[in-house]
């Protein structure tokens, strides 16, 4: 805290506690305000800890990950086709998945009194790297950087239905109405960038209408204040709503008449003694310089072609979850906290050999190209990647289990993702899974000791990182016990 | 030292550490210890016990509070609680020192209204100023009559007072003046808007159903009902009644039935595999937590797995109360399925489809005019045409390609003609990709491309695959920028194809399927005829016109499941060509005018000339020609959306199917969800009302009896007297800090949604329990609670603050100033419309499409829903009527409700994104622009201090200081001097929205206007209730 005096922050952190307390009733202008405050300290000095958040005295100890990047493949991967190789399964082709291996496993209502017979992967597998981990041909590119993953083959999750398993694996609750997870950092962490939001959300662009909507609440704040909700870096002339100002509004134009409203305020500011105006000063401020921050962000012109090449040629597409993992590098290197991405459509009940194939192609080489980027800067012992879906898929097929056009229900017993950098242990597969790839037999890891964990690498931790409200305690991991997962982590 | 109050100061120490494993939850319990009642607490233990009143060194609890060693601490470490800190032990020392007096929680004994005396002016102000005395502080002074102006609008319609209005007050300020201008806004149409904007958060209202599929719902009747409700002041009790139970009163009217839409307004889950059962189950305990929330103030939510940890209800009590919500007729499906629904006809659907008539009317007349504005141009270019059509005219040109590749290997060769022959060389699957040269023509507006039968072939047909067949999955159309290595996709919004067959994989058929980027479905001729050559012509959205800056190619993707089904032998042309030349395989107009040419003239002797055209052919070509012409296509674009609106008018002025309660015949079985788990029944539970807040049987007895529901069979209507009983300790409380709250920004209880034991304590117990008895006594009379609160001094004080009051109390829990907090952001569009003039007042009706940016929807449903905003005077209807997509809220809202579940707390923020969207949304500008030009009327005065002063007023209800004015004819003059030099910038920055084109005369003044407009409607004060 070089620059910055200890009454400053005491005076930081009464107001603070007054305006976030328990009420959530009062304006937040004032933490606004502070968080500007805060940020600008922090910016002599960025080894130094964040002013301690909410009295919570947060990190809780020295963090291994300072930002995340979490690359959300919604849908439902199919851990079958891409991670999980069971090569047994070619020899139970078209049998019956025994009741015993199911046990008592709901469906859903679409393949609910359908015969479940075992249909094998429709991808071909070959140990990858030094450590042989299993990755199958249709991602030739993150098999090609598999020694710097960790795929953690036993995630289990409690839903069998879209919406509800991407609210838990990203919530922590089935219900809407809590943080994400990058809410919840931002509202701990904060943010090394004065510039830009603590969190922001970038959505693939996609064609085609897709079967499982990304609702807003994916990113929503829930009962944390809204500043703390997700903000969408879209791809469009406006790439944050209402960023641009209105043609014919010259740049130098917009300052003047900055400068009067802020005066203005300022009067009315003396007039009554509103400590809210002066954050709202502050606030029109930051909106000032996002209009430069932002499109500084998203103008990709400053790459050059080697990058272009490393992440795919779909990366020149703006839009592209290709030309998305470089703006989430590049927000990395901005220091933001948490960068969101959601690629859709990875639900394949039917046809998955072409349609799951059309994701891998959406994906793969970007995917890896992130890491190895990262990696080349020297950015990748501090941030976190993560790539998942809410769920896996089942081993029994929907549709033919003999046909090209067989494809598999949503499946929540077992699913794979993956993770690397920002502390977690490279060249590692951890878990399994049984013979049929249904049920997670060695170390499961469900989706809370997956939040715990994070929170972990994020120097948090989970069990003291609370947020209340309807007078009680919530926090990420919920109120069942959960586990830092510390084989994960190097 | 002041007594010790239980419920004040040691209910909540309690409750914050102990109760969680010694409370009323006993599956919970550490130990059979329990805290939560005197005689838990006072047990013997064997020889001690936790609580021994009036002896503290007894006393274990104390002990173990106080003990230094961790394992014996309490709260014990595990459970992340801190020590409790010393004013906390010396409470609870202190508290059993004087005897451990227990008390009932406060808000589950009945409110008692405490008399006042004589002297008293208002009961508000005597509570809030015995209070003020306690601390030696006293009230603020009165507001400023047009502050206070301002404050009793936008309380009580959500509005700013006019000019006008606002210079009566000030005038003539006495008491029954304002006495007066309260009661014409209670009786004015937009306080029922204003109070329906607070029921419709509770009540989770919106437009869709939520989660994946997000039907569109036709509930808007329902918000009719409450805006008309709370206009026609329909005693609340009476208003629960209807929404509960509207059904089930005798002889029930449509009106009641829609009332009980209510309890419909929870998201409807239509996901593709999810069990209607599951989703029925969630219904009913989304409407028994709201129910809680709303009217009851308690987290009702705890109790769907566990006992309450802190309030005594037990998982019991709260299966007992689902009970009354679990016989609905419904099975849990969504969209059209989601019955029981009412079959109404609204009576306010009328003035939505005349505005839409009325716009599409002037629509039609603009193509009109558009096409009589053609006509001439197009006549003076039939020579040229004619010259054309004998010369250079290419139906479509053969593309050359600059570069060939694939993907996967497959090798294409291309021959002097631009016929392009893949090789065999296995691929199952490929994508061609084919490089269109810069010069191959001017612009390109649709493609064609040919695929060739050939004797090479299998079977003599399209491809190399055993079946001879092929799949084209997807086409695409990439321009790569040369300077910045961008790609953009340009979009094809059509594919007219020759003939289409059907594929092994039934999904394989039409030319369609190839523009959506999905190669499960993609264009075959599989299963019919074999011809020499089949064609598909695509059609751009927009053309494009080529340059060295970029190179355009062609993508054919051939993805599909069946092996090697890659086209072998193509040909691609391009046409520049619009509107019906690449929409059908039939000859262009040109084409055709070409033959007629030949034609004629192998006939005749005589030279054809542009006479001689036939009239159909004409036509033709004058379509051809408009269908290039900006205006004509700008207006018919328009037309076309304006038609579409009156179709959606003219629906909802229909049969509208409303999601309503009703029974079914046979009552289901309610059992407790062990777990919460909607299928792992435990015991069965019958209906039952919360014991713990008021028995049934006090609820319906007493001399009132008769007329209360004693005897009801357990239905949704006795549970609805329940809740209205002036019995009920909660829902008057709880209705009335609603209310509060509102009018203050923070309610006299600050957690609004919890009443329980871990919600706060009334700042003000005595003044809220005043309130909610006088609420009932009056009859459950709302625009009366209304008028109570804000008749007050209290409420009409001022709302500065000095430092010291900021130290002593900045939250202003001692009410010593008038309540300032920034409006709802639903509120600050409504403003400025009203500030501007645009503001459409019409009450009621479907709902609108206020300016949100495009794109938003596509974003988040990858196209599947477009926004289109409302054209015509339906634009500026209040922001109650804006349509509520329940997956993407309307961007313009910040801090609003999600609409998902009950939401009963104001989120109140201070971002930059806020500053963003007031500065640039849409109807911000069109409200800056036209306030401008309403404040100017058109004048191009010099009195440009005036005219600033004026606008300024007519914002913020006041005229600005000296300084204020100094800056704003600084800014003015700032402004004005840039757009006298950039004319076109004034022009850019005052064509805005819908607005006629502005008066060239005046645009730079127009334009400097503008951006005054915009900074006062940006201002601190024009966004605060002060």
């Amino acid at each position: 805290m070089n620059n910055c005096s200890t009454e400053l922050q005491a005076a930081f952190e009464q107001t603070r506690r007054y305006f976030l307390g328990q009420s959530g009733c009062i304006g937040l202008g004032a933490m606004a305000l502070s968080t500007l405050m805060n940020e600008a300290c922090n910016a002599d000095d960025n080894q130094s800890v964040a002013i301690s958040r909410n009295g919570q005295g947060l990190p809780h100890f020295a963090p291994k990950a300072k930002r995340v990047i979490f690359l959300t493949q919604s849908g439902g991967p199919s851990q079958i086709e891409l991670y999980d190789d069971k090569p047994g399964l070619k020899k139970l082709a078209g049998q019956k998945l025994p009741d015993s291996v199911r046990n008592g496993q709901r469906l859903t209502g679409m393949t609910r009194g359908k015969p479940q017979l075992v249909m094998p992967a429709h991808s071909v597998f070959r140990k990858r790297g030094q450590a042989g981990a299993t990755v199958s041909d249709w991602l030739p590119h993150i098999a090609g950087v598999a020694d710097e993953l960790c795929f953690v083959k036993s995630m289990v999750t409690d839903q069998i239905n879209h919406a509800p398993a991407m609210t838990k694996f990203l919530t922590g609750h089935h219900l809407t109405g809590r943080p994400s997870m990058g809410s919840w950092l931002s509202y701990g962490l904060g943010s090394e960038n004065r510039d830009l939001p603590d969190y922001l959300v970038l959505l693939s662009k996609m064609k085609r209408g897709s079967d499982q909507p990304l609702y807003d609440h994916y990113w929503g704040s829930g009962f944390l204040p809204s500043v703390y909700q997700g903000v969408k870096l879209r791809s469009a002339k406006d790439p944050v709503l209402y960023l641009n100002d209105p043609e014919g509004m010259p740049r130098h134009l917009r300052r003047n008449m900055l400068n009067g409203l802020n005066e203005l305020n300022q009067i009315r500011y003396e007039e009554t003694g509103d400590p809210e105006i002066e954050t709202r000063i502050q606030q029109y401020e930051m909106a000032y310089r996002m209009q430069a921050s932002v499109p500084d962000l998203t103008d990709v012109s400053d790459e050059p072609e080697s990058t272009f090449q490393l992440y795919g040629p779909d990366s020149r597409r703006p839009g592209s979850y290709a030309a998305n993992c470089i703006l989430a590098r590049r927000l990395a290197e901005r220091g933001v906290r948490f960068v969101q991405l959601f690629h859709p459509d990875w639900d394949h009940h039917s046809r998955l050999r072409s349609w799951c194939t059309a994701r891998c192609r959406d994906t793969d080489q970007a995917s890896a190209g992130l890491i190895k980027d990262l990696k080349q800067r020297g950015m990748l012992d501090d941030t976190l990647v993560i790539w998942g879906g809410e769920f896996g898929r089942s081993v029994a097929g929907q549709g033919k289990w003999d046909s090209p056009e067989g494809g598999r229900d949503h499946h929540p017993r077992c699913f794979t993702i993956w993770m690397a950098g920002g502390g977690i242990r490279p060249g590692m597969s951890y878990g399994a899974t049984d013979e049929y790839s249904y049920n997670a037999v060695v170390d499961p890891v469900h989706v809370r000791d997956l939040h715990a964990t994070v929170l972990h690498l994020l120097g948090i931790e989970h069990e003291r990182f609370t947020y209340r409200s309807q007078g009680l305690d919530f926090r990420l991991t919920g109120v069942e016990s959960s586990r830092v997962v510390r084989d994960l982590i190097a | 030292m002041e007594p010790i109050d239980f419920n004040r100061d040691i209910r909540p120490i309690l409750s914050d550490n102990c109760f969680a494993c010694h409370g009323f939850d006993a599956a919970a319990r550490a130990t059979a210890l329990r805290l939560d009642t005197l005689e838990g607490a006072t047990e013997d233990l064997g020889g001690y016990a936790a609580l021994v009143p009036g002896n503290p060194q007894a006393s274990e609890i104390l002990a173990r509070i106080l003990s230094t060693d961790e394992e014996m601490r309490m709260p014990p470490a595990e459970s992340h609680k801190k020590p409790l800190n010393a004013k906390a032990v010396s409470l609870i020392r202190q508290w059993i020192e004087e005897g451990a007096e227990w008390g009932k929680h406060w808000a589950f004994v009945s409110p008692v209204a405490a008399a006042l005396p004589a002297t008293a002016t208002h009961p508000v102000d005597h509570f809030v100023e015995a209070s003020l005395h306690e601390q030696n502080m006293k009230l603020s002074p009165p507001a400023l009559p047009h502050t206070l102006a301002r404050r009793l609008a936008f309380d009580l319609t959500g509005l700013p007072p006019s000019s006008e209005e606002v210079a009566a007050l000030t005038d003539s300020p006495d008491s029954a003046a304002w006495s007066r201008w309260i009661d014409r806004l209670l009786a004015s149409p937009q306080f029922g808007e204003r109070m329906a904007m607070w029921w419709l958060d509770g009540a989770r209202y919106a437009d869709t159903d939520g989660f994946q599929s997000d039907a569109t719902r036709q509930n808007w009747p329902w918000r009719d009902w409450v805006v008309s409700s709370f206009n026609a002041n329909r005693p609340f009790d009476e208003f629960t009644i209807e929404q509960f139970a509207g059904d089930l009163l005798p002889e029930a009217t449509d009106e009641q039935r829609l009332a009980t839409c209510f309890h419909r307004n929870h998201m409807h889950n239509g996901e593709g595999g999810r069990d209607p059962a599951e989703s029925r189950v969630d219904y009913v305990l989304d409407r028994t937590n709201t129910m809680g929330t709303l009217w009851l103030g308690l987290t009702l939510g705890c109790t769907q797995c566990h006992d309450h940890k802190f309030d005594p209800i037990s998982q019991r009590d709260y299966y007992s109360l689902t009970a009354y919500f679990n016989s609905i007729d419904e099975d849990g499906k969504a969209g059209g399925g989601a019955k029981p629904f009412l079959q109404y006809r609204s009576p306010l659907a009328k003035q939505a489809v005349l505005e839409s008539t009325a716009v599409l009317r002037k629509m039609e007349r603009q193509v009109e005019e558009a096409k009589e504005a053609a006509e001439s141009a197009f006549t003076a270019s039939l020579d040229q045409m004619l010259v054309e059509a004998r010369t250079t005219f290419q139906p479509w040109k053969v593309i050359q390609p600059a570069s060939l590749r694939t993907t996967e290997g497959t090798v294409l060769a291309v021959d002097a003609e631009g016929m392009i022959r893949s090789n065999d060389s296995g691929q199952y699957q490929d994508d061609f990709v084919i490089e269109v040269p810069a010069d191959t023509i001017d612009r390109i507006s649709g493609i064609r491309l040919e695929v060739f039968a050939d004797e090479q072939h299998a079977d003599a047909k399209y491809s190399y695959a055993a079946s001879g067949e092929f799949i084209l999955t997807n086409v695409k159309l990439q321009l790569r920028s040369r300077k910045t290595a961008t790609i953009v996709d340009l979009p094809l919004v059509r594919a007219t194809a020759s003939v289409q067959g059907k594929g092994v994989d039934t999904k394989y058929g039409s030319a369609s399927g190839t523009l959506d980027d999905d190669p499960r479905t993609g264009w075959t001729t599989r299963t019919k005829p074999v011809e020499p050559v089949q064609v598909v012509v695509f059609e751009l959205a927009e053309p494009i016109e080529l340059s060295q800056d970029s190179v355009l190619d062609v993508v054919l993707l051939q993805r599909s499941l069946a092996p090697r089904e890659l086209i072998g032998r193509f040909r691609l042309s391009v046409t520049n060509q619009r509107g019906r030349a690449v929409r059908s395989l039939d000859p262009m107009p040109m084409e055709q005018l070409a033959k007629r040419i030949t034609d004629y003239e192998s006939e005749t002797e005589n030279v054809f000339s542009a006479v001689d055209i036939p009239a159909d052919l004409r036509s033709r070509l004058f379509d051809q020609y408009l269908a290039d012409d900006p205006s004509w296509r700008e207006a018919s674009r328009l037309r076309e959306q304006a038609s579409r609106q009156v179709n959606t008018a003219k629906s909802a002025a229909g049969d509208l199917r409303v999601t309503v309660l009703s029974e079914r015949s046979e009552p289901r079985k309610t059992h407790v969800l062990v777990r919460g788990v909607w299928n792992q029944h435990g015991d069965e539970v019958q209906p039952g009302v919360l014991t713990a807040v008021l028995p049934r049987s006090a609820a319906f007895s007493g001399p009132n009896a008769s007329q209360d529901a004693a005897g009801e069979i357990a239905s949704r209507l006795e549970l609805a007297k329940w809740i209205v009983s002036k019995r009920n300790p909660l829902t008057a409380r709880v209705i009335t800090n609603h209310v509060w709250q509102l009018f203050f920004g923070a309610g006299l209880v600050r957690t609004p949604n919890d009443f329980g034991l871990q919600g706060e304590m009334p700042t003000h117990p005595e003044l809220l329990d005043w309130l909610a008895v006088d609420f009932m006594d009056h009859d459950w009379d709302f625009k009366h609670l209304v008028r109570r609160i804000v008749t007050s001094r209290t409420y009409q004080q001022a709302s500065h603050v000095t430092p010291a009051l900021l130290e002593i109390d900045p939250e202003n829990r001692l009410l010593a100033r008038g309540a300032r907090f920034r409006l709802p952001s639903w509120m600050i569009r409504d403003a400025s419309l009203a500030a501007s003039g645009l503001l459409n007042r019409t009450v009621g009706g479907p709902p609108i499409f206020a300016y949100q940016p495009p794109g938003v929807w596509q974003d988040q449903f990858m196209g599947r829903f477009k926004y289109e905003s409302t054209l015509g005077p339906g634009q500026y209807r209040r922001t109650l009527y804006t349509f509520w997509r329940r997956s993407s809220a309307p961007t313009f809202l910040f801090d609003s409700a999600m609409r998902r579940t009950c939401e009963v707390v104001p989120r109140r923020t201070n971002t930059p994104l806020h500053a963003l969207t007031l500065l640039n949304d849409l109807t911000s500008l069109e409200a800056a622009r036209a306030l401008a030009e309403r404040t100017w009327v058109g004048n191009l005065s010099t009195d440009v201090e005036l005219y600033l002063s004026q606008m300024f007023h007519t914002v913020l209800s006041r005229f600005p200081s000296d300084h204020e004015r100094q800056v704003l004819v600084r800014e003015y003059r700032q402004a004005e001097d840039y757009y006298q030099t950039d004319v076109a910038a004034a022009k850019a920055l005052t064509s805005v929205g819908q607005l006629p084109e502005p008066n060239e005369s005046t645009i730079s003044e127009l334009a400097a206007q503008m951006m005054m407009a915009s900074m006062i409607l940006n201002l601190d004060e024009a966004i605060t209730h002060e």
